[in-house]
């Protein structure tokens, strides 16, 4: 750690230090210390009960399963669209580039609505869609419909940067060299822009693990079928049931972090193999 | 041929911003092509490499006609200005991609990857990451690596750009030296005239997307044919002359330059003639008075600026009245203050010191004159408010301006005579007022209409076949000096017999390639039906933004036969060019 001399425009470093010590344990290690402590004083044999109940498996199945699901369409579709941002013109582009941070803005529950009445089976799509057999509402589709929904906006400001940086100039060498547009594709812009592209997938992926307001609406709440886990912690709570519904939320929490660590470890990687050390 | 192109025109928005150039490039040769930033350049070079298509025109690589191949299938080697080098991969990954993509043999790629690095003077750093290399390192991989897959050609964009100067010129030895050992094609695009001296074979000189010489370095610096090239090349002092049978005559003062003729280079000529010269400021000698002179006497001046620059010394110098109208109104190195530039040797400032302020003779060494018919303006009309108006009218200002030329005024009842080409305002009486210009001894009128502006095409017609050449090199003359394209329209009558159309058609073509081939115009040819100033009229008529040169040898009729393109309501420019018939042979 670097000591305090390092002149810079915010104040000392002694003092930022502090404040993003307390801020942090204020806001986030205490409310999670609480969780694990409310875990704790359960004994074993009841946490492995709670944990492991087939509805709960069943809603870790569908929240871990449909917010992977959600995030990886978000990461090829919102390459699409940071794509088409960056490097066309055309006429909408600011306001198509406004739109895309949407779903940051609206609350959840709204976009659960309008979600649910433009997918249910008398619904502006969801007309059509029946009779293919084809059910959104109140299936395992609609949850992740409405949680690739929330995770876009993650995806495609991740790797709008990103895009940036790739200069025309690197594909017109590589297409001068010999390439093909695919091999230029693979070779040239996946490497360039994949660090933001995972950041990108984990931002998705942990917004729609932790959501709950758009898709309670949607998914209809079927238990062992189309109920999340955290839809689980609610119904625990309102059954008082608080040392169930804290076995529970720790469960996500070690899941959660245990995903987000690979991650990081797996970008940690790419980047001492890949990029640049030190400018 | 290594490279061939052939009359290739690049638009962006209907503006062409590389115009009817064609160049060929011979088997290892160096060329440089030379020009200011949106000369059209690069779009050329990108064009070769196949990354801009073109939209008009071809290309072709060692004979093969590649204008629709591909980048990836057109074989060539290109290095850019910022290096665009892939960053996530190391200098050994960087060089052996175009191997890679072939599918070469590991083996192999090693090989030539140690090749490469050793022709660039980087052994050793195959395993490091673009980023931790110096620029000039990363230029030389650039260069290592566009080479990898043994191109046919290999094209440098501004390959020194982004380094500073020390760098610039060790990378600058690189190059020359690969160039050299490979015996490799190679296109440099720079703005850099010092660069271009240093690499070239040949040099092509751009300017608004049209290509306006090519040449030996040494041949364009001392005997550039275009005012554009003259200035671009290093400094030079342009100056306006009479041309008489002795030499050449600056100013109203009668100094003359070069008595016994070996001065300067004249092209011959029967009538006292108003031409551009080129004075190079070293060429310039200055003394205490004129008999101490060594060379031909120029004028009188006084020394305004002294500057040392080390070698060199570096003065301005106010030429006297009389002699200073000889001075072009933008002095040529665009400091537009009307001084001449002037360069000393130490061993002449030991000779001769001077301070600023003092009456020097300045004596010229060598001049150049550049074989252009367009040397100044003349704006014509009948009172001086009407012809300073007239003077200062948008397309004419902007002529000047480009061509670094002068407007002066003159109205009817001064007696002085008319210099250069003149001008007159589109009126009812432009008819009488052309051809009393023209009996005057003028050979060019430029008949202006209000409102014209810069013009986006040339129409060139000649109605008398003896106006031909004369034309054709005003034409030549006015298109290096506007982002237009050139069209010769040649028109028959209706009732011409089928027989006689391919006749025609190669008088056509013969004059396409006279205007190549004498005067390095790239134009286009169509062929019409019908009369000849209803046929130019209506050609004229299709768009606004035309101007038309006229090449005429009888003076008899040209009300009846032109009188319609002249009319106030005429919207396009003419600009009529006369040769009598007799004088041509």
């Amino acid at each position: 750690m670097k000591p305090l001399r390092q002149p810079s425009v915010l104040p000392g470093f002694g003092l930022t230090f502090g404040f993003t010590t307390l801020f942090l344990s204020g806001v986030v290690l205490l409310p999670l210390a609480a969780l694990v402590l409310m875990t704790a004083s359960m004994p074993w044999s009841e946490f492995l009960h709670v944990i492991t109940t087939p509805r709960a498996i069943g809603s870790y199945r569908l929240s871990f399963g449909a917010s992977l699901l959600a995030a990886s369409i978000n990461v090829v579709f919102g390459f699409i669209i940071a794509w088409t941002l960056v490097r066309y013109e055309f006429p909408g582009r600011k306001i198509i580039d406004a739109l895309i941070d949407m779903p940051f803005a609206l609350p959840t529950a709204v976009s659960g609505i309008a979600l649910t009445t433009v997918f249910a089976a008398n619904g502006w799509i969801g007309r059509y869609l029946e009779p293919l057999g084809i059910k959104v509402a109140y299936t395992w589709i609609g949850v992740t419909v409405a949680l690739t929904l929330i995770g876009m906006p993650f995806v495609v400001r991740s790797v709008q940067p990103a895009l940036l940086e790739v200069q025309r100039d690197l594909e017109d060498a590589a297409e001068t060299l010999g390439a093909g547009r695919f091999y230029v594709f693979r070779r040239i812009i996946l490497p360039t822009v994949l660090p933001a592209l995972l950041t990108g997938f984990t931002l998705a992926f942990a917004r729609a693990v932790g959501e709950y307001g758009s898709v309670i609406f949607i998914s209809g709440n079927i238990p062992m079928r189309t109920e999340i886990t955290p839809l689980l912690i609610v119904i625990r709570l309102e059954e008082f049931d608080y040392r169930g519904a804290a076995a529970l939320g720790f469960v996500m929490l070690v899941i959660s972090f245990g995903m987000l660590l690979t991650i990081n470890l797996l970008q940690a990687w790419g980047r001492r193999r890949h990029v640049a050390t030190g400018h | 041929m290594s490279i061939t192109l052939d009359q290739v025109t690049k638009r962006y928005q209907g503006v062409p911003v590389v115009n009817d150039v064609s160049i060929d490039i011979g088997d290892g040769e160096f060329f440089v092509l030379l020009g200011p930033s949106g000369s059209g350049k690069s779009t050329l070079l990108r064009a070769v490499a196949g990354l801009t298509g073109v939209d008009h025109g071809r290309i072709s690589l060692h004979g093969r006609d590649v204008t629709h191949v591909p980048a990836q299938k057109r074989d060539v080697g290109l290095v850019f200005q910022n290096y665009a080098l892939f960053r996530h991969m190391t200098v050994a990954d960087n060089i052996e991609f175009a191997l890679r993509v072939r599918r070469v043999r590991a083996s192999a790629r090693r090989e030539r990857r140690r090749e490469l690095l050793r022709l660039v003077a980087l052994e050793g750093m195959d395993e490091r990451l673009p980023a931790q290399l110096s620029g000039g390192q990363q230029q030389r991989v650039a260069v290592a690596r566009a080479l990898a897959h043994k191109p046919e050609v290999l094209l440098l964009d501004e390959p020194f750009g982004a380094l500073d100067a020390k760098i610039r010129e060790e990378l600058r030895r690189t190059i020359r030296q690969v160039q050299r050992e490979l015996g490799i094609t190679t296109v440099l695009v720079t703005h850099d005239q010092e660069e271009a001296f240093a690499l070239a074979d040949r040099i092509g000189v751009m300017n608004l997307g049209r290509l306006l010489e090519i040449g030996r370095p040494d041949e364009l610096y001392t005997r550039p044919a275009t005012r554009f090239v003259a200035t671009f090349l290093g400094a030079a002092n342009l100056l306006l002359a009479r041309q008489t049978k002795n030499g050449l005559r600056f100013g109203t003062l009668g100094a003359e330059g070069g008595a016994d003729g070996s001065v300067a280079d004249v092209p011959q000529g029967a009538r006292e003639q108003e031409v551009v010269a080129v004075i190079r400021p070293e060429e310039i000698e200055l003394a205490p008075a004129r008999r101490a002179l060594v060379c031909s006497y120029l004028a009188a001046g006084v020394v305004e600026e002294v500057a040392f620059t080390g070698a060199l010394e570096r003065l301005r110098i106010r030429l006297s009245a009389g002699a200073a109208e000889a001075e072009l109104s933008r002095a040529a190195n665009g400091n537009g203050d009307g001084l001449l530039e002037v360069t000393r040797s130490q061993h002449e400032q030991r000779a001769f010191g001077v301070t600023p302020g003092q009456s020097v003779a300045i004596g010229v060494r060598r001049i150049h004159v550049l074989p252009t018919p367009l040397s100044s303006f003349t704006a014509y009309a009948a009172t001086l408010a009407q012809a300073t108006e007239l003077s200062l009218h948008p397309l004419l200002a902007e002529l000047a301006s480009r061509m670094r030329t002068r407007v002066s005024t003159r109205t009817a009842d001064e007696h002085a005579a008319i210099t250069g080409a003149a001008v007159i305002a589109a009126e009812p009486e432009a008819v009488a007022k052309i051809e009393w210009l023209l009996k005057e001894g003028v050979e060019e009128v430029l008949v202006l209409p209000q409102g014209a502006g810069p013009p986006q095409r040339v129409l060139i017609h000649w109605a008398d076949d003896a106006a031909r050449g004369a034309t054709l090199a005003v034409a030549a003359s006015l298109l290096r000096h506007v982002a237009a394209e050139g069209v010769y329209v040649g028109i028959l009558p209706t009732s011409t017999p089928d027989g006689q159309r391919p006749h025609s058609m190669r008088a056509l073509l013969d004059a396409r390639s006279e205007a190549q081939a004498v005067h390095g115009l790239e134009m286009r040819t169509e062929l019409r039906f019908g009369d000849v100033a209803e046929e130019l009229a209506r050609r004229l008529a299709e768009s606004p933004d035309q101007i038309l040169i006229l090449g005429i040898s009888q003076l008899t009729g040209l009300g009846a036969r032109f009188g319609a393109l002249l009319r106030p309501e005429a919207r396009s420019p003419v600009l009529i060019v006369h040769r009598a018939a007799d004088l041509r042979t």
